[in-house]
């Protein structure tokens, strides 16, 4: 009887096991960690720090006002700014700086516990990674200090691109411009004929509308093409470096490809 | 029966034919991982079009801003409106002075006339245009008098004005300033976190060397030249660091400097630009009262005091020349006094205008502002609304699919599974 009883746990064990397997694997093989950012920002130490770092700026400005009337000059006034501006910078690093490297720290320590390979901010995600909200704020608010991991990030299968840096790539950029004028350009346009529409509301909506076509015209016309090739460019880059998907930058919070500059290259 | 049993045999093999065209979640080019394109989603979500009329809603304030009858917005606009009042204050001060000019010369041709005349009946003869002459000799000394008060008030109006011009200078200067140390600190940040992270990166590079060089030292039977080579080790570890970390803040420190530079030079320029605007807006507002001011003058010069009558005429005659230029200075006052309460109301209309005007910025951005804010927040809501929705369903979606994370707002895939077309059908299924 009771080796009839081991064996139907042992069988129910196994079909267990079986169930859980491939979430198992998979969960092994994301590696995808994401944090709520704006909870640790809300931390009291945090707060206090940045209510620190604004008592002494205030501070800091009746100061600076002070020494500004006495200024001779321009440079001696621009002599001051700089001083000043020093001071201000010194202090956040003193304050905000040992709490922003504990919390980085413990980032990494969390992530190389979990295995995880990325932690990215929690409004990209839509179902399923790790949160390492709480077990981050755990290790930030504990008592000693926070040890650096000694493994680095496993192999990430999420990359990142850093949009500002390909928006300096030359045709990019030169594209953005041509189309800021002549945005401008077209508004200029449109409130001179305004001014001749009066009271006419029909013929003020038609030009607006006609204003709002010329612009979305133009924006398919000369910004479409590139905004296809850059997804294509990292696309083609992130199936050529085994990655799954690419991610803004500014939504990495640890870890993950960086592929900016291969993405910049196959642009040019 | 039997047909029933091939039909769902049939759908059966219809779904199994639909899902193969896509990898499975742990095909290496998935890996668990998804994908879905909210922005594509939004639009078969049913309410979108709500969402669209609230953001036409917004771009309508946009139209307001372009219309001709629209509160100004721009500072070209006002100072265009600013230059057609000025120039319809400069007609009526004309048109003003003008009409005195006239009645003026009226009244003191009908003043000769009737002295004339009286002189004539006292037996004065043509010997009457001396006294005339005499009495049209305004006292010099009551014309510097006018003059020398209309200089002090003005002279006192003119350094109010100024002392309000240097203060919107500062005022516009101080702004200007702020936000370019704002934008100055906000990039000294991002160079500091990004140090942090390099730091951070170095010391977990070393940490593995670092542990077995503490180990080692850890050991009591080292010899004192080996424990010193593991010191000397780590502190070259610890030094090398610092080095590769101080060069970054280097690098960082000469491109926030020249980043300040060009913050500096920027910022001075719009302070000069901004400058300029008040300065003509001073001068604008001097030369405005400088007319205000001489046509005070004007009226003030034209003779309010009684006229000096020549001792050599017999008293009975002086006393009719007195009665005569008292009875046409009246005349002449209570008929001036009507052309300058036209000019005054006049006035008050424009100044009116002008201070609507100068504050028709401010009200009208408010106004739209507040506006603009609710519209702003009715969106946000009902977007956030819609997002929240289509998550819960790529979870739904994704949960069935066997995936573990699923991403959303991305840049590129090199694989995944995109549920895009999946959440729009569930999303498009449930509110039918």
């Amino acid at each position: 009887m009771n080796i009839r009883k081991t064996y139907r746990l042992l069988a129910a064990v196994a079909a267990l096991a079986l169930i859980a397997a491939p979430s198992a694997i998979a969960a092994d093989l994301t590696g995808v960690g994401f944090i709520d950012q704006a909870a640790i920002g809300a931390l009291p130490q945090f707060q206090k720090a940045n209510q620190q770092v604004a008592q002494y700026k205030s501070q800091l400005d009746s100061q600076f006002a002070a020494q500004m009337k006495h200024a001779k000059n321009p440079s001696d006034q621009q002599r001051i700014a700089a001083q000043f501006q020093q001071k201000f910078l010194d202090k956040q690093r003193e304050v905000l700086g040992p709490l922003f490297g504990r919390a980085q720290t413990a980032i990494a320590q969390v992530s190389a516990n979990q295995k995880l390979g990325v932690v990215v901010d929690k409004r990209i995600v839509v179902y399923g990674g790790q949160d390492i909200t709480k077990n981050v704020m755990d290790l930030v608010n504990g008592p000693g200090a926070v040890v650096p991991p000694s493994a680095t990030p496993p192999p990430a299968t999420i990359g990142y691109v850093d949009q500002s840096q390909l928006e300096n790539v030359p045709k990019i950029k030169q594209a953005n411009d041509n189309f800021t004028k002549y945005a401008s350009d077209q508004r200029a346009n449109a409130m001179k004929q305004m001014q001749g529409a009066k009271n006419d509301q029909k013929q003020q909506q038609q030009i607006f509308q006609s204003y709002q076509k010329s612009l979305s015209d133009q924006q398919h016309k000369l910004l479409d093409p590139l905004v296809q090739q850059t997804r294509d460019a990292i696309s083609k880059v992130a199936s050529q470096k085994g990655l799954i998907l690419i991610v803004d930058r500014s939504d990495v919070i640890y870890g993950g490809t960086d592929i900016t500059s291969d993405v910049q290259n196959a642009l040019k | 029966m039997r047909s029933s049993k091939l039909a769902v045999l049939a759908f059966a093999a219809l779904a199994v034919a639909g899902c193969a065209h896509q990898p499975s979640a742990d095909d290496p080019k998935v890996r668990g991982i998804g994908y879905v394109r909210v922005t594509d989603v939004l639009k078969k979500h049913p309410l979108y079009p709500q969402l669209s009329q609230i953001q036409d809603a917004i771009d309508g304030l946009g139209l307001k801003s372009l219309g001709p009858n629209a509160v100004p917005r721009t500072q070209a606009q006002i100072a265009q409106q600013t230059k057609e009042l000025n120039r319809e204050l400069q007609q009526a001060q004309d048109r003003a002075n003008g009409i005195l000019r006239q009645k003026q010369q009226d009244y003191a041709q009908r003043e000769q006339a009737a002295i004339r005349a009286a002189l004539g009946a006292a037996g004065a003869g043509t010997n009457g245009s001396q006294p005339v002459q005499q009495m049209q000799n305004v006292s010099s000394a009551q014309a510097q008098q006018v003059a020398a008060q209309a200089n002090a008030d003005f002279n006192a109006y003119q350094q109010g004005v100024i002392a309000q011009d240097n203060a919107a200078v500062q005022q516009i200067s101080k702004q200007l300033s702020d936000r370019a140390d704002r934008e100055y600190r906000q990039r000294a940040t991002q160079l500091q976190e990004k140090e942090s992270q390099l730091s951070l990166e170095l010391s977990q590079q070393d940490a593995s060397k670092r542990l077995d060089l503490r180990m080692k030292l850890n050991s009591l039977a080292l010899p004192d030249a080996q424990r010193k080579q593991y010191r000397d080790q780590l502190a070259g570890l610890d030094k090398n660091e610092a080095a590769i970390v101080a060069a970054q803040r280097e690098k960082d420190q000469k491109a926030l400097a020249d980043y300040q530079k060009q913050l500096q030079e920027q910022t001075r320029a719009q302070i000069t630009a901004q400058a300029q605007k008040i300065h003509d807006a001073t001068r604008s507002k001097l030369a405005s009262r400088h007319n205000e001011v001489s046509q005070q003058v004007a009226s003030q010069m034209q003779g309010l005091q009684p006229q000096a009558i020549p001792s050599n005429l017999p008293a009975a005659t002086r006393d009719k020349l007195a009665q005569i230029d008292r009875q046409y200075k009246d005349a002449f006052k209570a008929d001036a006094q009507k052309t300058i309460q036209q000019y005054q109301s006049t006035k008050a209309d424009l100044d009116a205008q002008y201070q609507a005007l100068q504050s028709a910025d401010g009200t009208a951005s408010v106004s739209a502002s507040k506006e603009l804010a609710q519209l702003q927040k009715q969106r946000d809501d009902l977007y956030n609304k819609m997002v929240d929705q289509i998550k819960r369903d790529a979870g739904t979606v994704a949960a069935k699919r066997g995936l573990q994370v699923v991403f959303m707002n991305i840049e590129g895939a090199g694989g995944g599974i995109d549920l895009t077309d999946d959440v729009e059908k569930d999303i498009e299924s449930l509110h039918q």
